[in-house]
């Protein structure tokens, strides 16, 4: 076992000296083209986990390259390999000179001194001003008031639903102006019209959090940790309520917790056993892809009417949002060319571009438009939207996000079987999160 | 009487030293150390990418003895130990003794039984988990009723025995094969002289004289599995009920080191698991002398 795990690291070492190898080697060939800044045919390596933005990407950082001489090299080394790598190339000093950072990771490495501190580079950079990222993103790489990464995307959260199964079963199609109140009871037709082809309405898991019940959880008002960080919201009374709305009316609506442990959300949705699921703007290119795409619509998430005067107020309809932060490893060789290509990825151009080109939406506020219509025919608008309809919230985070957010999803669990234990569970949650918080 | 070398046996010592140093030294770096790395970390509270670690005695060995959730999963993976060490045993036996015969097609067979040696665990566990799915799978598409295989708490132990019994006895039965063609025919001849039939026979001389090769199956046996993590860890997934049931010691031991950045509690857990397995290991050495024949 243990052997396993060193022989894993060994093999990352060794691929992250052959990537060093390769672009030192890379650098002296490239050198022949000149550049006109001084800093000519250096190569700039970056680090990054998904493939489906590496064409994106590497578009836009050549376009780079090409005013600065550089040459610009991506390593896809997929999440799992991602973090491996990092944590192999910490230890070895052998790490590429830009890559992402992930709020998951981002204190441990911030608190390490493993990344560049940016403070005196975007002082003297005009392309960067901090007050145009999304606040959120920008708050989550910043340690001890320094600044360690310019956000590069944001994500939000939206609804897909199968046009086949709700004409099928003669269920109205979902409109943007819908509460979870309609969601659940859309998703409950569903399934009762559906049971005995095996349908079901929708499908939330334990581990559905990003994408399902935070955005449910703030939407009815309540919250999963206070502002300052101190303290679960996980006993605040709304967050409770919102909890029980999933328990007794999302749940009941979704296949058996069993067949849920036991078969993945968007295997169901694409395998069309499944009407409709929340999901990530980093997932469209999944659905945009499958054979049936044409059968999938988008629209926005709904929102919970908690003054009850009919209407949708941007309070009221949540999605929770997430973003990656482009980062310098601090020993790099080449702080300058690293920075400068950060700054020209950040900048509004990039951004607009990054949109367009449909890799992501983007950090820079006001930039997104651009990716409603970056799918053909799929109109991912409803990520968009949200922005300016809807109340965009941080995912909840803290020192130690991995260990209480496992942790809560591991006492679901036994909710999910049984709904009427969902009260004192999430006060259990909370205590055990507050005794995390407290040891932070 | 010591002598000194001749100069050809230091030559030769040399080159032999020479030879072997690629071993010793994976040996030295990939074993060796991290051995005694894992010991010093579990007596400390470790920082992250190894920077800051500081001492702080045995106090992760006291959480550990006060942490229930180690117990539970030390009892799980003696669970499984328990539950699939005799069904490998005797079901390895009893297909060496089988395919030891003179038949037809035994090449063929032995190579079916050994198969699952050759591919790759994760592989395996994937394959297996779509033929346990309850709604889809192949498992439950056959029976005609619904199992829920990998979670219902009372069955999913049974689950990943099953596999791990379909994937180990192909490398008990060829090691058994090996030790049934070295008992001499003429014991069994003698004894049939004497009137012992097959069944008498198979009790008083086979078992006996491959009880080396047994004791070394079981022995090995049970350190692999008391280390079981790869089954569970690709074959369930963790929002399944019945998770709890089969999360093993050495994924706790991952959970800690690996996704909760616990590197010295992780380390505390492995040398205690380490622990449990060398006194198992010492036990099983004293009883050899009672049931196990070298001739």
């Amino acid at each position: 076992m243990k052997k396993r795990i060193l022989a894993g690291v060994m093999a990352a070492v060794m691929v992250a000296t052959m990537v060093a190898c390769g672009s030192s080697g890379g650098g002296s060939a490239e050198s022949a083209g000149g550049g006109n800044d001084g800093s000519g045919g250096k190569t700039i390596t970056v680090a990054i986990w998904d493939p489906n933005q590496l064409e994106g990407l590497q578009k836009i950082a050549d376009e780079w390259g090409a005013a600065n001489g550089c040459t610009v090299e991506f390593t896809v080394p997929g999440w799992d390999g991602y973090w491996t790598m990092l944590e192999a190339g910490v230890s070895g000093g052998e790490m590429p000179d830009v890559f992402w950072m992930h709020s998951n990771n981002a204190a441990k490495y911030m608190g390490s001194g493993v990344l560049l501190n940016m403070d005196s580079y975007i002082e003297k950079d005009e392309t960067i001003d901090l007050n145009n990222y999304f606040e959120g993103i920008t708050e989550l790489y910043t340690y001890d008031g320094a600044h360690y990464a310019i956000p590069k995307d944001h994500d939000t959260i939206a609804v897909i639903y199968n046009k086949a199964i709700f004409d099928k079963y003669g269920v109205e199609h979902p409109t943007a102006d819908w509460t979870w109140e309609k969601f659940a009871e859309i998703a409950q037709q569903i399934s009762d019209k559906g049971a005995a082809d095996g349908v079901y309405g929708t499908y939330c898991n334990t581990g559905s959090n990003q994408d399902t019940w935070y955005n449910i959880i703030y939407s009815y008002g309540g919250e999963v940790i206070s502002e300052d960080k101190k303290a679960s919201g996980y006993d605040n009374p709304a967050t409770i309520e919102a909890m029980k709305f999933v328990a007794e009316k999302i749940l009941p609506a979704c296949p058996s917790p069993d067949s849920m442990a036991s078969t993945g959300g968007d295997t169901m949705f694409l395998s069309g056993l499944v009407g409709m699921i929340c999901q990530g703007s980093w997932t469209v290119n999944n659905f945009y892809t499958a054979d049936n795409a044409s059968d999938f619509e988008w629209v926005m998430m709904p929102y919970a009417d908690v003054n009850g005067n009919g209407q949708a107020d941007a309070d009221e309809r949540c999605s929770i949002y997430n973003g990656l932060g482009w980062s310098i490893y601090s020993q790099t060789e080449h702080p300058d060319e690293a920075w400068s290509l950060v700054s020209y990825l950040s900048s509004k151009e990039s951004q607009i571009k990054q949109s367009e080109l449909g890799v992501t939406m983007a950090g820079y506020i006001g930039c997104s438009e651009p990716f409603a219509k970056a799918f053909g025919d799929m109109d991912v608008s409803a990520f968009v939207d949200i922005e300016e309809q809807g109340r965009l919230v941080f995912r909840p985070y803290s020192k130690s996000t991995s260990i209480w957010e496992d942790d809560a999803s591991q006492a679901l669990v036994p909710v999910w079987s049984n709904p009427s234990l969902m009260e004192e569970t999430l006060k259990e949650i909370a205590a055990q999160m507050n005794k995390t918080l407290a040891e932070e | 009487m010591k002598k000194r070398m001749s100069v050809r046996a230091r030559t030769e010592a040399i080159w032999g030293l020479a030879f072997i140093a690629p071993t010793i030294i994976g040996l030295l770096i990939l074993n060796y150390y991290p051995i005694f790395e894992t010991v010093w970390q579990s007596l400390c509270k470790t920082g992250d990418f190894g920077i800051g670690n500081t001492f702080i005695g045995l106090e992760n060995f006291r959480t550990l003895f006060h942490d229930k959730e180690v117990f539970r999963t030390l009892f799980n993976s003696f669970r499984y130990a328990v539950l699939s060490l005799p069904l490998t045993v005797a079901i390895s036996l009893v297909l060496a003794v089988l395919l030891n015969r003179k038949m037809k097609m035994r090449g063929v067979y032995r190579t079916i039984f050994f198969l699952p040696m050759v591919c790759a665990p994760a592989a395996v566990a994937m394959v297996w988990k779509w033929m346990f799915n309850q709604d889809y799978g192949l498992l439950n598409h056959m029976l005609g009723r619904k199992v829920n295989w990998v979670t219902d708490p009372a069955i999913a132990m049974i689950a990943i025995v099953i596999v791990g019994v379909w994937s180990s006895i192909g490398n008990n039965m060829i090691l058994l094969i090996g030790g049934l063609q070295d008992i001499p025919k003429d014991y069994y001849e003698a004894a049939s002289v004497d009137g012992s039939t097959g069944v008498h026979s198979f009790f008083h001389i086979t078992i006996p004289l491959l009880s080396p090769m047994l004791f070394f199956i079981i022995q090995t046996g049970i350190m692999g599995a008391l280390q079981l993590f790869d089954l569970p860890f690709m074959i369930m997934d963790q929002s399944s009920r019945a998770w709890p049931s089969v999360k093993t010691i050495t994924y706790l031991f991952y959970e800690y080191a690996f996704e909760k950045s616990n590197r010295g509690y992780g380390a505390a857990i492995i040398m205690f698991l380490i622990a449990i397995i060398s006194l198992l290991t010492f036990l099983l050495q004293k009883s050899e002398k009672k049931w196990v024949h070298y001739d």
